[in-house]
């Protein structure tokens, strides 16, 4: 009923123009075949912490009042952990002060799209990643036995 | 078309091969919804810089989620989902986006040398066939872009890139194909 045979002709046309002026770019097919491969061994044991907050996509009127365009504000929540994030940019790199609420020791894993970097939050539960490439990310916790916390990785998300 | 419940019954099949580590199948499902998740990020006018994130962040939320996907018959829709959120964030946090102003765009790639978008409209229809569409209202432009993604996505995929109803698909993409032609005659 929608779908006169002029109409099916003049959809492909676009599509095969569109195929010719935006393809999807070669470098992100690969990225989307190398995203497999982040594909966590123990995806179904690790908790998803999911992003509760962005200051950039969340941020009511009074936060863009008081005005600090600079710095971005995510936090990701999982059962018994919220882990706070500050993103500032610096040129192309990406500055992230972040907090584990309550506060812990724990290894913080930064996966990006060139590699991880570990690095251990103080006594605090506060850590700090420099010159972090910008695009996506996701932080990784590992387990904790003692105090029964599987492990816990955040959903990606471009900074 | 294809009908969607074969396209859903395969897609499903490839998620739960790809959960359990069947490489195939991964590519088999980048294969199948890249032209999709691009064309969200064409339709919601991303610069490049964004769409990159965009469609990036897409799959690595489907490689972080595909062995706990309550659906995975429904893998397009959850791509599509999961990709206009992520435009969404992208075009509220940029303020390189702009929704309504296309033309700036299009100006500013014809101002430099010839790119091979130049090159493809140096056919006549072509030219005439994109100009037109260029001029279509926003909301065609929205559903037509999602539409012309390679291969073909289904209405469900569709309405889950525009957040709308599957029912209203159809008949917009009649009006919308309708004033395209009207702006071609």
């Amino acid at each position: 009923m929608d779908d006169e045979p002029d109409d099916a002709r003049l959809e492909e046309e676009l599509r095969e123009l569109a195929a010719r002026l935006e393809p999807v770019p070669d470098r992100l097919v690969q990225a989307a075949l190398d995203a497999y491969a982040w594909r966590t061994i123990d995806a179904e044991l690790a908790e998803l912490a999911e992003l509760a907050f962005d200051s950039l996509a969340d941020q009511d009127e009074a936060a863009l009042v008081r005005g600090h365009q600079q710095e971005r504000l995510l936090s990701f929540r999982a059962s018994g952990l919220t882990i706070e994030v500050e993103v500032t940019a610096a040129g192309p790199a990406r500055r992230m002060i972040g907090q584990l609420v309550p506060p812990q020791r724990a290894e913080v894993e930064i996966r990006h799209q060139d590699g991880v970097v570990t690095i251990a939050t103080d006594e605090f539960g506060r850590f700090v990643a420099d010159r972090m490439p910008a695009g996506p990310v996701s932080l990784r916790l590992g387990p904790v036995p003692g105090e029964g916390r599987s492990a816990v990785v955040t959903e990606w998300i471009p900074i | 078309m294809t009908t969607d419940p074969e396209r859903s019954r395969r897609a499903g099949d490839l998620v739960t091969a790809a959960a359990r580590g069947d490489d195939a199948a991964w590519k088999a499902l980048v294969e199948q919804f890249s032209g999709l998740i691009w064309s969200v990020t064409r339709a919601y006018r991303l610069g490049s810089a964004d769409a990159a994130d965009v469609f990036q962040v897409t799959w690595l939320r489907l490689a972080e989620h595909i062995g706990r996907l309550d659906h995975p018959e429904h893998v397009g829709a959850w791509l599509a989902t999961t990709a206009r959120r992520e435009a969404m964030r992208a075009s509220r946090a940029s303020a390189r986006v702009v929704l309504t102003d296309d033309d700036a765009v299009f100006d500013a790639q014809e101002a430099g040398g010839e790119t091979p978008e130049q090159a493809v409209l140096r056919s006549e229809r072509a030219d005439q066939l994109w100009r037109a569409f260029r001029t279509l209202p926003a909301r065609c432009q929205l559903l037509l872009r999602l539409l012309m993604a390679t291969p073909p996505p289904s209405y469900t995929e569709v309405a889950a890139a525009l957040d709308r109803p599957v029912g209203s698909i159809g008949p917009t993409r009649a009006r919308c194909l309708r004033l395209l032609r009207e702006k071609l005659a």
